[in-house]
């Protein structure tokens, strides 16, 4: 299978079309469950997707190991590529390689403006034209609405697409119906997608739900799961 | 002769230019020897007691720079190893880090943590060496160890314990306080010599006090004994706050600051006191080895001096006694007349002459136990290797040696520097495996090859400074090779029947990249025969192979080596009289030189992985270098005020580097480089390439 096809039977498009057609460049997305759904998975699939189309992806994280995010790239493509049989897996992924940057940052309470600095240099001196930054593992639940606020605005500024998985750091969180923790409720506003990451047992698969579509509210289903084996987005 | 491992140092002394190493390196072996002296006074001539200090600066300067050097303090072994002035990524350093178990981190009191102790800190964090910390200097103008103890937490982010404070500083140093002892330390006699312990000054008494609950608490995080008696407030032992520190000190998280002047010759014995109670004896670090027979899996070598020998060669030295070869033993132990096998020459040996090297001796021993370090006579080796009792098949190091990737002319200034010159390669090609040198035939230079420019900058510079060779360096040329991305069909006859024998052969086929996988010793070229019916002769078939193998070794494009190619011969033609070995070896090569050009040929270059490390502030143009040089950034990493750049770059855009990031980072970055892979060079590059080599041979 050549990489165009590939992109169009890609179950992140009916993912697409369940938020409206994408998330769009300037809007912050948020993948919210407890602890262990596969968020990383999610976003890892959401920004190979991007790499096939040839866009540059900043993934920022926040574990201290730069190796553990490279590998799961290395896995998720592995498993795309061998799975549709896709022609010239090396030189696909040599080119995803060159438009990746993974940016790590192993001090604790990381500042907000420190890493909006940091992406910035790495845009504007880096030349590197980011089209999508995934902030995996940020304390966002600990962020306060004024932080989100600036991550907002830098994507705008930047045109850029942000999505964040979050996870509260705490044990004692309540988590809706859709697995989306409480903590959020100050900044709900501010977002732009959110979607609910749940595991349900009777189908053994991870629920995804759309709680919230570009200020279009009710509730409704992604018609994507992500399948706990192979810690994809399946149709 | 057995010692107690318990009794023995290997230590390193670290610093940054200027520190005082070399005086605090002297005023140890001065101390060290005195007591040496003092105990075996009745032994020898009388030589200790009063020392001539002419005498004493020329023994000095003769072992301080010896490669290592046995000490004894108290009832201690202390084996002072000299780490390498210039901290750059050759083997070397690697090799020297490996033989210490701990470190004293010498800083100037006034200059406090410049970028070299950064820097050597930061290889010394890499190989897990515990470390104490001496503020040297403090007589000086402008001396302040509190700031440097602040600069130890902010820009090494260790976690420092003073163990002592100045009374006095500048010019009214008198000595210190020792925390521990709650007592004032001063230097007398002559050379500060006489410990003279009194009450603390009252001016510094209530500072004294603070500072040693500080060291209390700091302590008491590693101790549960420790830490119940300070909760009940109970009185506590000096023995039980110093296995605190120790314990803290040996797991990295405890760095113990003494202070003092070398120069001035105060607060050097409380210092090695620090090194006996809070750095590792041999027995307290893990040492790990390959066990070759096992795919080179890691063992842990336990230091029991009764299994069997292990000991890596880490530094060979060309002295006035010929050359010698310093050792570590991590198990076992080494006895003179024992047989012992190289596993990388696989050659056994037997053991000669041992010697330890004093401050003021060679002394000849007959065995050396497991930690200790000697050295060895007449051994025939390279730097790095491995000693092994016949039963083992261990390496210290892994064996894999890595291709070099630049090479570089050098022509000596005259007749003297050809000679020393080659006294000098010589010695290289035998301390470091990725350094390689060879006559080039065509030019008659000598070329020398490495695994970078500073690589070679570096033996260039030792070659000037230890062999007294200068030379005069070409433009460093990348070591590109050349490969093939489509398959093509070959036919060629080669005829030559001009009366008398001729030559005849044919040989048809085709040739296509090769992707090798694991079970392929030969990564780089196949060879498949699928010709039927005896249309080549199965003689004639080596020699085709022969002629293939021949023709890879030069590509048409830049005369580089060719890789990855699977050649298959399926059809040709013999003549009975004229086909010979040699018909079908020139045959072979000259149909790949035809396929190969149909083949879509290409250039590879190596590609380097890059680390570049630095303060945050200037990863915008760490970004952008990296960017200017066709390289991609893999990743970049932020702790604290610093951060580190991961980035792929093709090498032949790294030359010169060092110099870019010095400028751009004010001397603050520094960049380690290794090849990652061999990558398609894009076709504006490759095209410059041939355009220039095309030249060069017409110039010619």
């Amino acid at each position: 299978m050549e990489v165009n096809e590939l992109i169009e039977n890609s179950p992140i498009r009916v993912f697409d079309e369940s938020i409206n057609g994408g998330l769009g460049k300037g809007n912050i997305g948020v993948l919210a469950s407890k602890h262990g759904i596969g968020k990383t998975a999610c976003l890892v699939h959401i920004a190979t997707d991007k790499l096939f189309k040839g866009e540059h992806v900043v993934h920022v994280s926040f574990s201290g190991n730069v190796e553990h995010v490279l590998n799961w790239y290395k896995e998720v493509f592995r498993e795309i590529s061998e799975y549709k049989s896709l022609d010239d897996a090396f030189s696909v992924y040599n080119t995803m390689r060159e438009n990746r940057v993974v940016m790590n940052f192993s001090q604790e309470n990381v500042s907000v403006d420190k890493i909006i600095n940091s992406l910035t240099t790495l845009i504007q001196q880096g030349s590197f034209q980011a089209d999508t930054v995934l902030f995996d593992g940020y304390h966002l639940t600990k962020a306060t609405a004024d932080d989100v606020k600036k991550i907002k605005a830098f994507a705008q500024a930047m045109n850029i697409e942000v999505w964040f998985s979050v996870s509260p750091v705490l044990t004692d969180v309540q988590f809706d119906q859709y697995g989306v923790p409480e903590t959020m409720k100050p900044y709900i506003d501010l977002i732009d997608v959110l979607i609910g990451l749940r595991y349900n047992e009777e189908k053994s698969k991870v629920i995804m739900t759309v709680v919230k579509d570009h200020s279009k509210s009710p509730s409704h289903p992604t018609g994507v799961t992500l399948d706990p084996r192979t810690m994809l987005i399946t149709q | 002769m057995t010692k107690e491992l318990k009794l023995m140092r290997n230590i390193g002394i670290s610093a940054h230019i200027d520190s005082g190493k070399t005086t605090l390196s002297e005023r140890i072996l001065f101390y060290c020897n005195r007591i040496h002296a003092i105990h075996e006074v009745h032994g020898k001539d009388g030589v200790g007691a009063t020392m001539d200090s002419m005498d004493l600066e020329r023994e000095r300067g003769i072992t301080i720079e010896s490669a290592a050097t046995s000490v004894n303090w108290k009832d201690y072994e202390i084996n002072l190893i000299d780490t390498p002035g210039h901290v750059d990524f050759t083997i070397e350093v690697e090799r020297s880090l490996r033989v210490l178990d701990g470190a004293i981190l010498v800083l100037c009191s006034v200059g406090g943590v410049q970028s070299q102790s950064i820097t050597v800190d930061r290889q010394m964090n890499r190989y897990k060496v515990p470390r104490i910390a001496f503020i040297n200097k403090c007589d000086r103008v402008g001396a302040n160890p509190y700031r440097v103890v602040n600069q130890l937490k902010e820009k090494l982010f260790l976690n420092p314990v003073m163990m002592e404070i100045p009374i006095g500083l500048e010019d009214k140093l008198e000595g210190v306080v020792d925390l521990m002892k709650m007592k004032a330390i001063y230097f007398d006699g002559d050379n500060g010599e006489i410990l003279r312990e009194e009450e603390i000054p009252a001016s510094l008494l209530s500072e004294a006090q603070t500072k040693h609950e500080e060291m209390l608490d700091k302590a008491s995080a590693f101790d549960d004994e420790l830490m119940e008696k300070l909760l009940e407030g109970e009185d506590v032992p000096n023995d039980l706050v110093e296995r605190a520190i120790r314990k803290g000190t040996l797991s990295l998280q405890l760095c113990p600051v003494f202070m003092g002047s070398a120069h001035k010759d105060k607060g050097i014995q409380p210092l090695l006191d620090g090194v006996i109670k809070y750095l590792p004896d041999p027995t307290e670090v893990t040492n790990r080895a390959l066990d070759l027979d096992n795919n080179e899996a890691e063992v842990i070598l336990p230091s029991d001096p009764d299994a069997p020998t292990v000991a890596l060669a880490f530094k060979l030295e060309d002295g006035q006694y010929g050359q010698l070869t310093y050792i570590r033993v991590y198990q076992g132990h080494i006895h003179k007349g024992d047989e012992l096998i190289n596993t990388r020459s696989r050659r056994k040996f037997k053991i000669g002459r041992l010697v330890k090297m004093h401050a003021a001796e060679m002394e000849d021993i007959t065995d050396a136990g497991c930690g200790d370090i000697a050295a060895l006579f007449g051994i025939d080796c390279a730097s790095g290797d491995t000693f092994c009792a016949p039963s083992l098949n261990y390496t210290m190091s892994s064996m894999y040696v890595p291709t070099p990737v630049i090479s570089l002319a050098i022509m000596p200034k005259d007749k003297k520097s050809a000679d020393n010159m080659a006294k000098a390669l010589n010695r290289f090609t035998k301390e470091d495996p990725t350094f390689q040198t060879y006559v080039d035939p065509e030019s008659n230079q000598t070329i020398i090859k490495g695994m970078g420019e500073l690589h070679l900058d570096v033996y260039v510079q030792r070659m000037k400074r230890e062999y007294n060779a200068e030379v005069e360096v070409g433009m460093p040329q990348v070591a590109y090779r050349e490969a093939i991305t489509q398959r093509a069909d070959f036919n060629y006859t080669h005829k030559k029947q001009t009366g008398g024998s001729g030559q005849y052969a044919r040989v048809a086929g085709y040739i296509e990249p090769f992707t090798p996988t694991e079970d392929d010793e030969d990564k780089e070229y196949q060879f498949v025969n699928e010709v039927k019916g005896g249309a080549i002769p199965s003689e004639y078939i080596p020699s085709c192979d022969k002629g293939f193998r021949a023709a890879m070794k030069k590509g048409p494009q830049l005369n580089f080596p060719i890789v990855g190619v699977r050649c298959v011969i399926n059809d040709g033609a013999w003549h009975p009289v004229d086909s010979s070995d040699l018909a079908f070896q020139t045959a072979a090569i000259a149909a790949f030189r035809e396929a190969f050009l149909k083949a879509s040929p290409a250039i590879l270059e190596p590609i380097m992985k890059v680390e570049v490390e630095g303060p945050s502030e200037f990863q915008g143009a760490i970004f952008g270098s990296v960017n200017q040089r066709r390289g991609i950034i893999v990743s970049s990493t932020e702790d604290h005020s610093n951060c580190t750049i991961d980035a792929e770059v093709p090498l032949a855009e790294m030359f010169g580097y060092s110099t870019v990031l010095r400028s751009l980072s004010q001397g603050k970055a520094e960049f380690t480089m290794e090849l990652d892979h061999y990558a398609k060079t894009p076709v504006s590059v490759s095209d410059g390439l041939k355009k220039e080599f095309n030249e060069k041979k017409k110039g010619k």
